[in-house]
């Protein structure tokens, strides 16, 4: 045994220890390891690790191509090539929002074989580039709203903002003409959105991904003196919530006097919001493999005739001088539109050469026509032959709203509706507000106290989203909170009387019947 | 089974046993009180998944006449039960304890129902039919499918051909990465990267419950017709799952069926043991 363990030793940890060979394993492990790729990591990096499997047009953004060297997510400096322990933590951790998932079920020697398999794929990781150097990342220091503040600083400093954005919502006036190495548009992260950060959401990560910079994409790398770094992170830190806390009900509070949508998010003051996640409509043809919005926080309120919803979302840039329309021709997959080919990079590339998109950035609520029996709703895209829907829709560069019935997404038809409508665009987020009176005759009424299935939809005019390629949300509910709510007050006085009153009857009783038995003894 | 809540129970009924043998005596109502305790507790916190609290009432309803039962099992128990009872109510040096509960009761039922009463309204629950049953038939573009007798017209090919087998299987494995794995996963697991946007939560095929124990003409089936295509009694939930049958061929149904297998390492339940149960 000890022979078999010192044997270990020398063959896998005594070359890298000594930073002379690279660890590219036995060939026992890298064939395990290619047998596992084939497997698991094939469909989408490719069956020679270029990024070209059978998935890789469709998830978005595209898959690693091993072949390059090129990583994002390396602890080791820029331009070199990661360390066997981040490409085992990419693997282990995956990056959220996009297709690559978290692997927690594969074992550490499953884990580690893949590595030695995809280290064959670029000849550098056998050569002499195949130690690397990481950095030694200090513990973080806990956080300190001080030092948060002198991040800021730090954030403006080093230019962050240009694509980052003022407040890091990932719309800085750089960010729409950002490209990769390979020529593809890229997008900076939205640095208020933790659970989206690809490349770990600890503060650790936070001081790794700008120390290190994320190669082949336009994040450079930010040597900063440690106090300066730490600050940064705090900074980062207190820009972001860490989960999305995504919610189904949105509850519409009563309001006082008349709704005036003009007052845009200040309308909406008392109400609670609720945030949704938007995932791509990538069923019917115009698919949309990673569309550009992620989430929208929605509130709404309500006074006896109207009721209205507010939408927020960020979006990277507005696009405001295109059309869109829910009915407009989305290009069906692997078919080509004179303006794009397939998919987000494509529309990225278009981007790139022509600022503004053809498309402008638009949003539309859904609800049933007709008040749902029990919990059957329409089919969640536009409805179904069956279930109408009622589409209250918004091209934002028109600013106003259009109404729509939805028997599907092929069968769309423009209506009539008294919509009123507000929308504005600062700071890298979309305020849209929709108002419409709570009855209607021959459809869906908002009554006080009732669930009312909601779903909503957002295009990204940037990202070339149009008719059926767009963001969307399933079903989720909006809850009218009564106007009179019944106070708690007097029921809550009852039960305790009634408790009490049961409570002195009992001692009574006890005691008489005590003194009774006294009586007799 | 959450067994450290479990241990904890235990640990504490140890530790009153301890108590009333060589410390200091405890009533019959302090042990009755105790394991009420404990019961509420372990059926609270102990049991994975946890109970609905109807089901948790319904069991602490059962403890209370098992422990009434056991209260009235012989005299002495009763008599010390009551003398207790007495005493508290009666005794002046039990007057201050007994004005504090005569107080606390009623205010902590009245906490109770501003609870109730202030709690969020829950959105309503549609419930998931887990394995639908099936129709007799489906049309699919034009042609009748037999659910009960039809077969995967490639499975044969595992034995046959495996060459041709294997060329079907990985032209479901791009059918699969290229229309499901959004939401299935990658794995397979039902937690693609747009699973987080669906209620109900798409399928997960690497549990044995689901296509393992199906056959492959219902998979068909499901692939092709979907969330709209599910039968009455089983609605109203709203699937997202669409009717593929408007995107798909049949040969990519059937060879996305069969990856599903494949790559899962599931089989699929055979026709004949349908037949069998039929016949029973």
């Amino acid at each position: 045994m000890k022979t078999i363990t010192l044997l270990a030793v020398l063959l896998f940890v005594a070359p890298a220890a000594y930073g002379q060979e690279p660890d590219l394993g036995t060939e026992a492990q890298r064939e395990a390891g290619r047998v596992l790729y084939m497997e698991k990591c094939a469909q989408c990096h490719g069956p020679e690790g270029a990024g070209d499997g059978v998935a890789a047009d469709v998830f978005t953004p595209a898959p690693r191509d091993f072949t390059t060297g090129i990583f994002k997510f390396r602890s080791t400096a820029s331009g070199e090539l990661p360390t066997d322990a981040d490409l085992k933590r990419s693997i282990r951790e995956g990056m959220p929002y996009t297709g690559m998932p978290p692997w927690p079920k594969l074992s550490d020697a499953q884990v580690q074989n893949l590595v030695y398999h995809i280290k064959t794929f670029n000849d550098d990781f056998s050569g002499s580039y195949g130690v690397p150097d990481p950095i030694t990342i200090p513990k973080a220091p806990s956080f300190s709203e001080e030092a948060a503040q002198r991040g800021r600083a730090v954030f403006e400093a080093n230019q962050c903002t240009d694509c980052h954005g003022n407040l890091g919502r990932g719309d800085g006036k750089s960010a729409p003409t950002l490209e990769d190495q390979w020529g593809y548009h890229i997008r900076p992260a939205d640095l208020t959105k933790r659970w989206t950060y690809r490349n770990g959401q600890t503060r650790e990560d936070i001081y790794r991904t700008f120390t290190t910079g994320l190669d082949g994409s336009p994040m450079p790398s930010y040597e900063l003196p440690e106090d300066e770094s730490w600050a940064l992170v705090d900074y980062v830190w207190s820009l972001s919530r860490d989960e999305a806390n995504y919610g189904t009900v949105i509850v519409a509070s009563p309001a006082e006097g008349a709704l005036d949508v003009g007052q845009g998010a200040a309308l909406f003051e008392t109400a609670r919001p609720t945030y949704f996640p938007i995932v791509g409509q990538v069923i019917e043809p115009g698919r949309a493999f990673q569309p550009g919005v992620n989430g929208v926080e929605v509130k709404a309120i309500y006074n006896e005739d109207e009721i209205a919803f507010l939408l927020r979302w960020h979006d990277m840039r507005a696009e405001t001088s295109g059309s869109n329309s829910p009915t407009m021709a989305a290009p069906r997959f692997g078919e080509t539109a004179p303006t794009d080919t397939t998919g987000a990079q494509a529309a990225g590339e278009a981007a790139a050469a022509n600022p503004a998109s053809p498309y402008s950035d638009a949003v539309a609520i859904q609800i049933p026509s007709q008040p749902p029996a029990g919990t059957e709703v329409p089919y969640f895209l536009f409805g179904d032959e069956k279930h109408a829907v009622d589409l209250w829709f918004a091209d934002l560069a028109k600013g106003e709203a259009e109404f729509f019935v939805g028997h599907g997404s092929e069968n769309l038809e423009p209506g009539e509706e008294t919509l009123d409508f507000f929308s504005n665009y600062d700071e890298g987020e979309w305020t849209v507000v929709f108002k419409r009176a709570r009855a209607k005759e021959a459809g869906l009424t908002f009554e006080e106290e009732a669930f009312m299935p909601i779903a909503f939809s957002i295009w990204d005019g940037f990202n070339e989203e149009r008719g059926n390629r767009r963001g969307l949300t399933a079903w989720y509910y909006v809850y009218m909170e009564p106007m009179n709510k019944p106070s708690a007050a007097l029921p809550m006085a009852k039960w305790a009387f009634i408790t009490l009153v049961l409570e002195l009857g009992l001692v009574f009783a006890i005691r008489r019947r005590a003194r009774k038995e006294e009586a007799v003894a | 089974m959450n067994w450290l809540v479990l241990l904890l129970v235990i640990a504490a009924l140890a530790g009153l046993w301890v108590v009333d043998r060589k410390v200091r005596r405890l009533n019959m109502l302090a042990w009755l009180a105790a394991w009420f305790a404990a019961l509420y507790v372990f059926f609270s916190y102990g049991i994975e998944p946890p109970l609905p609290t109807s089901i948790v009432f319904m069991y602490l309803g059962i403890v209370v006449i098992i422990l009434t039962a056991y209260l009235s099992a012989t005299s002495a128990y009763l008599a010390e039960a009551r003398d207790a009872v007495v005493a508290f109510t009666t005794e002046k040096r039990y007057a201050i304890p007994l004005v504090i509960v005569l107080v606390l009761l009623p205010l902590l039922v009245a906490a109770n129902v501003y609870l109730n009463i202030t709690q969020e309204p829950a959105a309503p629950i549609s419930g998931r039919t887990i394995h639908p049953p099936p129709p007799a038939q489906i049309q699919f573009k034009g042609k009748t499918i037999n659910l009960a007798t039809a077969a995967n017209p490639y499975r044969v090919l595992e034995e046959r051909d495996p060459a041709a087998f294997a060329e079907h299987v990985e032209n479901g494995r791009r059918v699969y990465f290229q229309n499901c794995a959004f939401c299935h996963g990658d794995n397979m697991e039902g937690d693609g990267h747009f699973a987080h946007g669906f209620d109900p939560i798409p399928a997960n095929f690497s549990d044995p419950q689901t296509i393992g124990i199906l056959q492959e003409s219902y998979i068909f089936w499901r692939v092709a017709k979907g969330g709209p295509g599910l039968p009455h009694e089983s609605t109203p939930w709203s699937s997202a799952m669409p009717a593929w049958e408007h995107f798909l061929t049949e040969e990519e149904i059937w060879d996305v069926t069969l990856f599903l297998y494949a790559f899962t390492g599931h089989r699929p339940r055979a026709l004949h043991a349908a037949e069998d149960s039929a016949l029973e």
